[in-house]
């Protein structure tokens, strides 16, 4: 058929347009293209909100700073973290309503330890890659393909770390009896673990293992019982709330041990700015600090700073942004958005982030790892391994108020 | 032995605030036939106005009081007056809907409470806090004192209002026999509102007390609700001796309990307790 020529040139014209805008558009005129929808739940409200909240700033900040520098796979990325306020029934529904309802292309990983082990199932019905701390290692048993801990927070390897420094001590030096006191639930029983492995390898007698369930009411019958009985290592394995309860309780019955272990309620920045000196020589572990000798560790941690006018950089922004640069990595390599190809690139290749260069195995965990870290003038420092201590233990414990 | 007395001396000093915590509850329930779940986030609430004075000006939390007491007073009258009183006039199960009202006030409180100061975690830390009276090897912690002693003098002034002033027995008249009280003469609004102030108030206190022991937060309340309800069911509704009783029960069979049975098992033996106590006794230990 026959066009005129002034019909011709305006096709001509309009196909030449769209040539260039589907070739050029996204560094001509911006990130024009539909953004990656990467969707979540967190608590944002309740009893983990002091932690989640950190970790959704570090997810802020990472998609912050991805589309700063031209998106992820050339589209702009957008968070959707939904508040489940830290209920783990709506960590499971919301999870589900992101990826149903909002059909988002990628999940970002839930906290705590419990709401993402209920999250890992969700993610492996949909077959979408999910990178979170895990549930510890009940829930990489589970024979998931399409979760990765990228760092993992491990309790069955919380205390790997303290236990090696332990193991560098002289035998009389180094305590002889243990008492224990553990949060009932999926976090506190993992860290337990790792507690039991290092007294058996260090030949350390343990001669109280008491359980409590949360809100502890007092740590005063348990703090007694290992002073009566003359444990002079005390492993409090506990979150924030129980974790100040005993060493307030501790310290008021003037039982001071050589050596405290604590679960996770040193890693927010609250337990300096709260408990001040009676919360220093308190020893734990972490899969994460703002001084490791990693790249964009210390960048992002000063940023951390900047933004929130904080003196420490918080250990879980860290974690969050970690979390999803290790899924970025996956993504990258992958070179497209098929959660198939993202979980066989993460499966395959080291993996380069802040936490560290990473590799995974069938059950998506790296080797075990943990650095010690023990509470020095208000600051978690480094303590072990050698490689990336920022500071000397001290040991013994000094008095209280020392 | 020294172990025995240190448990046993540690669950009474704490009961006693538990006690606290629920007597106020019981006023309300009692007297106004509302069960009032606002009660714990008011704890909470006073547990912030006694920390940010002391944070910024160095202010004491006992210092601090004289200024929470009419303070929570006045909220507590504001609460009879507003949304209950509202409530009072559309419903016609008052127990059921207070209920339901205060459950989602509590829940607008906190949230607030998390936008303003954050969710993370406070505490009180006072110049005699980790400080201890010793005597023959036995340690009294200074803030469960001081957290006792307010307990203690807040629960007997609320008993001497109850049974010695006149406006005290129109309370207990009202929570007796409502409508005898009112065929008596007594002013049923002024009673109710003030039974109100004078529970918020003791919320109030209970919350001070607690901070001096507790780290908290604004979601905290959920976990204090718990030993409300049972000191409250266990000593008896309206029963100030009661929950004063059941407060120091709960405080000894927590502590206690660790010398004879794993930590763990103190929530099912206590709970195992109030439901032995609630078929032997439906009203509680003390209510008549």
């Amino acid at each position: 058929m026959l066009v005129s020529r002034r019909q011709f040139l305006k096709q001509l014209g309009i196909s030449t347009g769209l040539l260039i805008s589907s070739t050029l558009g996204p560094r001509v005129f911006g990130l024009q293209q539909t953004p990656i929808k990467i969707g979540g739940t967190l608590p944002l409200t309740g009893v983990f909100s002091a932690t989640g909240i950190w970790v959704e700033r570090g997810y802020r900040y990472w998609a912050q700073e991805i589309n700063s520098r031209g998106g992820l796979l050339g589209r702009p990325v957008e968070l959707l973290i939904y508040d489940d306020a830290s209920s783990v029934d709506k960590a499971i529904s919301l999870l589900e309503r992101a990826i149903t309802v909002d059909k988002v292309n990628l999940l970002a990983g839930g906290y705590p330890g419990t709401a993402a082990a209920a999250q890992m199932a969700i993610a492996e019905k949909y077959k979408m890659v999910y990178v979170s701390m895990g549930g510890h290692m009940k829930s990489f048993l589970q024979g998931f393909k399409y979760s990765f801990g990228a760092p993992p927070l491990m309790g069955e390897w919380w205390y790997l770390g303290v236990f090696d420094w332990m193991a560098t001590l002289l035998p009389g030096d180094r305590p002889r009896k243990a008492a224990a006191a553990t949060v009932n639930n999926l976090v506190g029983i993992a860290v337990r673990d790792s507690m039991y492995e290092g007294l058996k390898r260090l030949g350390i007698q343990l001669v109280m293992d008491e359980l409590y369930d949360l809100p502890l009411p007092s740590a005063d019958p348990f703090v007694a019982k290992a002073k009566a009985l003359g444990a002079d290592m005390f492993i409090s394995n506990s979150f924030f709330d129980d974790g100040v309860l005993t060493i307030r309780s501790m310290r008021a019955q003037g039982y001071n041990p050589k050596i405290i272990l604590q679960g996770v309620g040193t890693l927010i920045p609250e337990w300096a700015t709260q408990l001040g000196k009676d919360g220093d020589y308190i020893f734990s572990g972490t899969a994460m600090h703002h001084k490791l000798p990693f790249p964009g560790v210390k960048e992002v941690g000063e940023a951390a700073k900047r933004l929130y006018n904080v003196p420490v950089p918080p250990q879980y922004f860290l974690f969050g942004y970690a979390w999803l640069q290790a899924l970025q990595r996956g993504v990258e390599g992958a070179g497209s958005l098929d959660q198939d190809a993202i979980a066989n690139y993460l499966r395959t290749h080291v993996i380069e982030t802040i936490a560290g260069r990473l590799t995974f195995d069938e059950k998506g965990l790296p080797p075990p790892y943990n650095f010690a870290i023990q509470v020095l003038k208000g600051e978690p420092e480094l303590i072990w391994p050698p490689a990336v201590a920022t500071a000397s233990p001290v040991y013994p414990k000094p008095p209280w108020g020392g | 032995m020294n172990f025995f007395l240190q448990v046993m001396i540690s669950g009474l000093l704490l009961g006693t605030t538990y006690a606290l915590l629920g007597v106020g509850f019981s006023l309300i329930w009692g007297v106004a036939r509302v069960l009032n779940i606002t009660h714990a986030i008011f704890a909470v609430l006073a547990a912030y106005a006694a920390y940010w004075p002391m944070k910024l000006y160095n202010l004491d939390p006992f210092l601090i009081l004289l200024g929470i007491i009419p303070l929570f007073f006045l909220l507590g009258v504001l609460l009879y007056e507003g949304p209950i009183r509202l409530l009072e006039r559309r419903t016609p199960n008052l127990e059921l809907s207070s209920l339901v009202l205060t459950f989602g006030l509590a829940y607008a409180l906190e949230n607030m409470m998390a936008y303003l100061w954050s969710p993370g975690p406070r505490l009180l830390n006072t110049p005699y806090t980790g400080h201890s009276l010793s005597l023959l090897g036995i340690y009294f912690p200074l803030t469960q004192v001081y957290s006792f002693l307010l307990s203690v003098v807040t629960i007997v002034a609320i008993y001497l209002f109850l049974y010695h002033t006149h406006l005290g027995k129109a309370v207990r008249a009202v929570w007796q026999d409502r409508d005898g009280a009112v065929l008596s003469g007594v002013n049923l609004h002024s009673v109710t509102a003030i039974t109100y102030g004078v529970a918020i108030a003791s919320a109030g206190v209970a919350g001070v007390a607690m901070a001096l022991i507790y780290a908290f937060n604004p979601a905290i309340h959920l976990g204090w609700l718990i030993y409300i309800f049972l000191v409250v069911i266990m000593g008896g509704v309206g029963s100030m001796l009661g929950a004063g009783v059941a407060g120091l029960f709960t405080g000894l069979v927590i502590n206690l309990s660790v010398l004879f049975i794993p930590f763990a098992w103190s929530n099912l033996l206590l709970f195992s307790g109030l439901l032995l106590l609630l078929f032997i006794r439906p009203r509680g230990l003390l209510q008549r």
